[in-house]
């Protein structure tokens, strides 16, 4: 397939490993938002998060891309990258694509993707063109210009600019119309399986993240309190009657 | 008419300059420097010092001084500014109006309050142009300022365009948290803004000092200037600082020519008052264009 033969010159090296979390706690001046939190996330797996608002979710990944200040342990195979900052992690490989787009809206789709190829020698556009085709008709539009969907295709068009091995998802769907969503699940599907990138996906449209991952994790007030295999969550009965709005057999 | 347009556009290039390097720290780092003027006042000292007291050569003591301004830039951004970024903006604000005053108060106690004369850096006759549009006289230090002007417009275009660095400034400048979630060492970004900025106060400093003297004031009249143009232009590109202090200067010549000397420097601010009453974003500041 023309994607995985294309990996090769994008990412240079494939060792891509767990990632393991243990004891993780934030704190935001006096209030804990994440508490005691343990996570694995499996090479080349979907991981999911989920989550009512405020329940951590966003914490934990901003903890992992270093970007704010947090106790524990955050460890690639054996090793701790607790001591990194933000910017050494995205040469680990550890991408973020932030909740609400965050594109550069004042600079065009050309350069908000060689902006995301910073730490990149590669500054190959055809892998992301391959995923997201409309973006090579685009590139001197103002990105601010851009719809929503758009928008968020092209933050992850730019995160995968910086050649990651483990890319972090906020709430792709935020705010976009179903059938966009539905695209951006086919996106995250092929990133996944073609790429071999390892996802962490954080959601609040549980049926949309349970549909595409291999594991999720549920977090209630900073803490984990369901965890598994997606297939295994998506029949348990709390999660049914809390996140799925109660669907009956 | 034609040679007061011209002396405007010159001392409005003056304005220019001043206003690209408070512009590249305002849109990187998000704080207005309020020791602008006071830094290059201290490293033009600098400058002197080493060429009048020490004997080097002038042009070796100025490139010695920009790289020392650039160096304050790194140093004061680090260590007087980055550890109490994450307070408020207004704490960094108080911060370089402590430096002002350090500078300033430092500047008196090492040379004192006298005025030093700074050598021209270029001296000759000016050109004369004769034509159907009257006498045209262009000094040759106007040519200096322009093509100074000219240079750092065009080398910033080119590299904020082109360049990965220049993008990853544009970046920083936008949105600092997202920028590091794409591998740009923000620090670096931020550090580089202030090399800049405190290098152009520099060497606005170097081609004013020959006509105001070097003393502890001289550059404070020239950050107000610089500052109007900016605002005029919208304080976030460098196209509006440039014909922001472009237009200044025009406008003080000709105040100064049909209205009265005196009402130079008060225009100056009724024109800040009126550009942020109808033009809130400045002449040149980009509406931003955003879906939601």
């Amino acid at each position: 397939m023309l994607l995985k033969s294309m990996r090769g010159e994008f990412l240079m090296t494939a060792d891509i490993k767990d990632i393991t979390i243990k004891d993780l706690n934030v704190w935001y001046g006096p209030v804990h938002a994440v508490k005691d939190v343990e996570l694995f996330v499996p090479a080349g797996s979907i991981t999911t998060i989920l989550g009512a608002n405020g329940a951590g979710k966003s914490s934990t990944l901003k903890a992992i891309a270093g970007d704010i200040r947090y106790t524990g342990t955050i460890m690639i195979g054996n090793e701790s990258i607790n001591t990194l900052p933000v910017y050494k992690r995205v040469r680990n490989g550890i991408v973020l694509c932030p909740e609400g787009r965050g594109v550069f809206y004042q600079m065009t789709v050309k350069e908000n993707l060689l902006a995301g190829a910073y730490t990149n020698k590669n500054t190959n556009f055809d892998l992301v063109f391959s995923i997201f085709p409309f973006l090579k008709d685009r590139l001197n539009q103002i990105a601010g210009t851009l719809s929503g969907g758009e928008q968020q295709m092209l933050a992850i068009a730019r995160s995968l600019m910086a050649n990651p091995k483990y890319l972090m998802l906020d709430e792709p769907s935020l705010g976009l119309a179903p059938i966009v969503i539905q695209k951006i699940v086919e996106v995250i599907k092929q990133i996944n399986e073609s790429l071999k990138i390892t996802i962490i996906l954080v959601e609040q449209n549980t049926s949309v993240a349970l549909s595409i991952a291999h594991y999720g994790y549920v977090l209630e007030n900073g803490r984990i309190a369901l965890s598994g295999k997606s297939s295994e969550l998506i029949g348990n009965p709390i999660v049914q009657e809390k996140y799925l709005g109660g669907v009956k057999k | 008419m034609i040679n007061q347009i011209l002396l405007g556009l010159s001392t409005g290039a003056m304005y220019s300059l001043v206003a690209i390097g408070l512009v590249m720290m305002y849109k990187v780092s998000g704080v207005m420097n309020f020791a602008y003027g006071n830094m290059g006042m201290f490293i033009t000292y600098i400058i002197w010092w080493l060429s009048s007291s020490v004997g080097l050569n002038l042009y070796f003591s100025i490139i010695l001084g920009i790289i020392m301004a650039a160096m304050m830039g790194v140093f004061v951004e680090r260590f007087a500014l980055r550890p109490i970024r994450h307070l408020s903006h207004a704490s960094m604000l108080i911060v370089t109006f402590g430096i002002l005053m350090i500078l300033e108060g430092l500047a008196v106690e090492i040379w004192g309050t006298e005025y030093k004369s700074f050598p021209e850096l270029v001296s000759g006759s000016p050109f004369v142009l004769k034509g159907n549009f009257g006498i045209l006289v262009l000094r040759k230090q106007d040519i200096l300022i322009f093509s100074v002007l000219a240079i750092i417009s065009v080398a910033i275009a080119l590299f904020t365009k082109f360049t990965k660095f220049g993008i990853a400034v544009r970046a920083v400048s936008e949105n600092e948290e997202v920028s590091g979630y794409i591998g740009i060492n923000v620090g670096n970004v931020l550090g580089f803004s202030w090399a800049f900025g405190v290098a152009m106060s520099a060497l606005v400093g170097v081609i004013a000092a020959p006509k105001v003297f070097v003393s502890p004031t001289m550059l404070t009249f020239y950050q107000i200037q610089g500052f109007t143009a900016a605002v005029l232009g919208g304080f976030e590109t460098f196209t509006g600082a440039v014909f922001g202090g472009l237009i200044l200067g025009i406008l003080e010549k000709i105040v100064g020519n049909y209205i009265s000397e005196g009402f130079k420097a008060s225009i100056s601010l009724v024109i800040i008052i009126l550009v942020l009453v109808f033009f809130p974003s400045g002449l040149f500041g980009r509406r931003i264009r955003r879906r939601a």
